[in-house]
């Protein structure tokens, strides 16, 4: 209709530029158009019907006005300058996606692929042919050229390419368009990007050399029965044994309201199972389940939801992630200032914890310590005291200061304990007591600055009154204070434990601290009980009492509350403790991607950076054994990147070494693996909105597939390539002649309905 | 208001309040004026019956024998604990009984003197059991020879069937922890100021430390017999009781006390 109407297709409008081809001047026509109301303006006041008065004049001088304005715009010429590919000088570029999630079975007549051969063969390639010369690709996860058309190119495409790159692929024919004269790209895809979409450089480099690229889409844009997994969060690093928690994000179509299990998965062992109940059709759905750890070891922990009836792509449902479970036992000190409860059962709360190497320092009386300390790994120099070198302190990965006053340190120890924090990125959890906090003066010491509460400026804020638990809504999603698997028990488990004996008043909270648990006094008030936060590369707690003993000896033997709380809070304090050498990737899962980007953070004694290492990464594969170069980082000081390109699928283990001169600076292993033909199981469904984006970036347009004749017409239109530029008359459209018998036929009837004639 | 403060004590488990009891051999032994202020710790002392005429003597001697040396060792002995030691203590000892309430758990550390008289019931050893097993620690005194130690092991073996009782050693940590007490001798009662001076009671001629100890190698129980440390505590204020019997008695706690803190 459109182009009945306007003579053209919406596309010459859209890419044309409005001329007027007269000759005259622009300023005659305005004159011209004011001179011919003003005439029409007198002749109508002078009319003598007394029915043709006031606002009926007003309307019949705007119609006349009107349409003498389109007869004297026609008499200026006015016409479209429009540029046009030259017939047989420019290359079409028709680039098919011959990805596996093109075998979908949804097109309608089979496979996407096959729509789309059947499209390109139905004659839209005859058709481009008539204009332009036409060159074949397939996309897939890089762009390859395939035979001429009349030489069966269609006949290779598979559809079984294991991943889409449309970005990728577009900035290779971009390179082929320095050298050839491409007037147009044609992309016949679902859309089903899984490199993370088509980046701005590319859309600016298209745009810049004005090659439109026309998309045609193929597909559902949505499923009617399916369930995908969208995206799986765990720690890369874990202590063995370890509570964990992934964060498990998915959508769903069809199944509203129906339950259903998340697995994960470590080898066939199932290590947790959640029930879940599905939200709305596409409501991005996200759960955190708790699970095992394990034993040390590399495990590839599948996340899963089991395939549905009906679901028409099962092959979604589940993804995979690496977690290092690291064999070594971080050192915690404990330095204690008198003999008490919650030092006792505190020491064997976290005995059997086999990654937790507690060594304590009590002080027993005014001038005697008191040293425990029998694991095999165990530092001297702890021997006669607290440490009074930082690279003694150094050897430990935490730091917990129980009823021992800020004066007891020298200022020098307080420093070192600030910059254990600061620097080493130690965790240092304080206990409460009556000598500490702010009753043992640390208000006025340097380690003020690191507690994640602002200390209260009075005396005596230790109480022993009882005092219950609660958890706030932070509290009720950590790990550290989870007792129990379910959410709601849990929080109910903590208000029924054993009162603690004492507490104290740690003052508020400091600006990105959070409160896990606040004590509910039984003299009324709320305070918070259990306050954590991250300062610079380490982490800090308060845990305002000394009375949480009292629920070893109240509960029954086998209720294991207070050795799991104590335990999950040690591990938390030192789990993210970094050592010397601390290597890692983005992505230690590589889904149809081969190119692995490592990172290694290198530190001296004192935890300064070490600029001037040689670091090397060694890597393991099957059948691979290759040493790596790693260059330092020009911005980070003591950061040490690399890149390497996987050759095949498979797992592989990564060992950092570090030395400078004869000095070994640290090792450092982790692990990584790469799979192939995962990503394209994902996202399968018709990304329209990415080819609409790219069409529309480009100053192409997106098809569906029984609009795709119209490619013929529109293609013309372009400025990339080898164009003339063209005037196309839009003086004779029928629409201007239809509007001109509008006008008039609307003032006749006007009259005729006024009595006038 | 009582009962409000009775039902909250009760909802919230809150530890008996501090209560003394007639005494087998002091009844106006004086209260300390701060013995109400909350501290982080005391001994608690075990209020067990003893109805057996253990040496068949007339008229039987078996009323309070927990009371022995009750309060006057115990006043004594934490006035010590302030003076050796970091331990926040209460200035009064703690009675607890092995009733089937909750109360004793409150009181990790618990004292019984002159346990050759004891008689435990059943329910009373699963309780004391329970408390060791949990975390709590038990230490007795002042009971001598055959008879009395057969009486002790009576109720100890409800207690503990499967758990030896066994000589602490020397290098065992609770001679180490705060004072260095390889070199023990017997402890008398005040019965070596009179004469004949004798070191023992009954046929309890050799002092024996003795324990149980936990799954982790821990003592739990710690037994000193044939000895009468409750006398040295109780007495040491007394010119005519040795001072180097007192002090040892007093170093003996303090390492059991630290001990426990620390293990």
């Amino acid at each position: 209709m459109f182009e009945f109407l306007f003579k053209y297709p919406a596309s010459v409008f859209s890419k044309g530029t409005l001329v007027l081809a007269g000759g005259w001047p622009v300023w005659l026509l305005i004159v011209a158009v004011l001179a011919a109301g003003g005439t029409l303006a007198y002749f109508v006041q002078r009319s003598t019907s007394a029915r043709v008065k006031g606002g009926r004049s007003a309307v019949v001088w705007l119609l006349q006005t009107l349409l003498a304005s389109l007869l004297l715009l026609m008499i200026w010429h006015p016409a479209l300058s429009v540029a046009t590919l030259r017939p047989q000088q420019n290359i079409v570029a028709i680039v098919v996606d011959d990805s596996s999630s093109m075998a979908v079975d949804d097109a309608g007549s089979g496979s996407r692929k096959n729509a789309a051969v059947n499209l390109l063969n139905s004659g839209l390639v005859k058709q481009l042919q008539e204009k332009f010369q036409v060159r074949l690709y397939k996309l897939s996860d890089t762009l390859v050229r395939l035979p001429a058309y009349d030489k069966g190119g269609l006949d290779t495409l598979t559809a079984s390419g294991t991943a889409t790159h449309i970005g990728d692929s577009l900035k290779q024919v971009l390179a082929d368009a320095a050298s050839l004269p491409i007037g147009a790209v044609v992309l016949l895809s679902d859309g089903a990007d899984n490199s993370g979409g088509i980046d701005l450089e590319t859309i600016s480099e298209v745009r810049r050399q004005r090659i439109p690229v026309h998309t045609i889409g193929f597909g559902r844009e949505k499923m009617a029965h399916d369930v995908e997994m969208t995206g799986v969060e765990t720690p890369p690093r874990a202590l063995p044994d370890s509570r964990l928690s992934a964060t498990v994000t998915f959508h769903q179509h069809g199944y509203a309201g129906q339950k259903a299990k998340v697995l994960i998965k470590d080898g066939g062992k199932v290590l947790a199972s959640h029930d879940i109940v599905f939200k709305g059709d596409g409501v991005e759905q996200t759960e955190n389940i708790l699970f095992n750890a394990g034993p040390v070891g590399v495990k590839a922990i599948e996340v899963g939801i089991d395939p549905l009836s009906g679901e028409e792509n099962q092959r979604n449902n589940k993804l995979t992630r690496l977690v290092n479970v690291d064999k070594r036992t971080p050192r915690i000190l404990y330095m204690e200032g008198e003999p008490r409860w919650e030092f006792k059962f505190l020491r064997r709360a976290v005995e059997d914890d086999q990654s937790i190497h507690l060594a304590t320092i009590l002080r027993t009386t005014q001038n005697k310590i008191y040293v425990q300390d029998d694991h095999a790994d165990a530092p001297k120099s702890i021997k006669d005291g607290f440490p009074i070198r930082i690279d003694d302190l150094f050897e430990f990965d935490g730091l917990i200061l129980g009823s021992v006053d800020a004066p007891y340190f020298t200022a020098t120890q307080q420093q070192m304990m600030k910059d254990f924090v600061d620097r080493r990125g130690g965790g240092l959890l304080f206990l409460g007591g009556k000598e500490a906090l702010a009753d043992g003066g640390y208000a006025r010491s340097v380690l003020n600055d690191v507690l994640p509460v602002k200390l209260p400026d009075k005396k005596n804020t230790f109480v022993r009154d009882p005092a219950t638990v609660e958890l706030t809504a932070q509290g009720r999603e950590s790990l550290i204070t989870r007792l129990d698997e379910d959410p709601e028990k849990n929080t109910e488990r903590w208000k029924k434990l054993p009162y603690l004996m004492n507490f104290q008043d740690p003052g508020q909270p400091k600006p990105g601290a959070v409160v896990l648990m606040d004590a509910i006094p039984t003299s009324g008030g709320r305070l918070p009980l259990l306050t954590i936060q991250n300062y610079g590369r380490g982490r800090t707690a308060v845990y305002a009492t000394a009375g949480s003993w009292r629920r070893r000896m109240l509960l029954p033997l086998a209720d294991k509350a207070h050795e799991m709380f104590y335990s999950q809070l040690l591990r938390w304090l030192v789990n993210d403790t970094p050592r010397r050498l601390m290597a890692s990737t983005p992505r230690q899962m590589l889904n149809d991607e081969s190119l692995l980007k490592l990172r290694a953070d290198v530190r001296d004694k004192a935890f300064l950076p070490a600029a001037d290492a040689t670091v090397e990464a060694h890597i393991l594969g099957d059948g691979v054994v290759e040493t790596v170069a790693m260059r330092p980082d020009a911005l980070d000081a003591g950061v040490y990147m690399a890149e390497w390109t996987v050759p095949k699928p498979g797992s592989y283990v990564v060992e950092v070494t570090a030395h400078r001169g004869v000095e070994d600076l640290g090792r450092d292993v982790m692990s990584f693996r790469r799979d192939d033909g995962v990503a394209e199981n994902f996202h399968v469904e018709q990304n329209r909105e990415l080819l609409e984006k790219l069409s529309s970036e480009t100053g192409g347009r997106y098809y569906k597939p029984e609009d795709a004749k119209k490619l013929g017409k529109d293609i013309s239109y372009s400025e990339a390539g080898i164009t003339v530029r063209e005037t196309r008359d839009l003086w004779d459209m029928p629409v201007i002649f239809l509007l001109l018998l509008m006008l008039r036929s609307g003032e006749w009837l006007l009259r005729r309905r006024w009595g006038v004639i | 208001m009582v009962t409000t403060w009775g039902a909250l004590r009760a909802q919230l488990q809150l530890p008996r309040p501090f209560r003394e009891y007639p005494g087998y051999e002091y009844n106006n032994f004086p209260i300390p004026a701060d013995y109400l202020d909350k501290h982080e710790w005391t001994r608690a002392r075990l209020h067990y019956s003893s109805p057996f005429n253990v040496h068949g003597v007339y008229p039987p001697d078996n009323r309070n024998r927990w009371t022995v040396d009750y309060p006057r060792s115990d006043r004594h002995l934490l006035e010590g604990v302030r003076r050796l030691t970091r331990i926040d203590t209460k200035s009064v000892e703690q009675p607890v009984d092995l009733d089937g309430e909750d109360d004793v758990y409150n009181w990790p550390f618990m004292y019984a003197v002159e346990v050759g008289y004891w008689n435990l019931s059943d329910a009373e050893a699963q309780q004391l059991r329970e408390y060791l097993l949990r975390g709590g620690f038990f230490m007795c005194d002042d009971f001598h020879g055959t008879v009395e130690w057969e009486n002790f092991m009576a109720g100890m073996r409800k207690v503990f069937p499967e758990r030896p009782v066994v000589d602490l050693d020397n290098k065992d940590p609770i001679f180490h922890v705060l004072y260095d007490l390889e070199d023990r001798f017997q402890v008398p009662g005040m019965q070596w100021t009179y004469p004949p001076h004798h070191m023992y009671e009954y046929d309890g001629y050799v002092p024996r430390w003795e324990g149980i100890y936990d799954d982790k190698g821990r003592v739990m129980v710690a037994i000193c017999h044939n000895m009468d440390l409750g006398d040295a505590w109780e007495n040491s204020d007394d010119p005519v009781y040795p001072e180097k019997f007192a002090s040892l008695a007093y170093r003996i706690a303090m390492n059991y006390f630290v001990y426990d803190l620390s293990h």
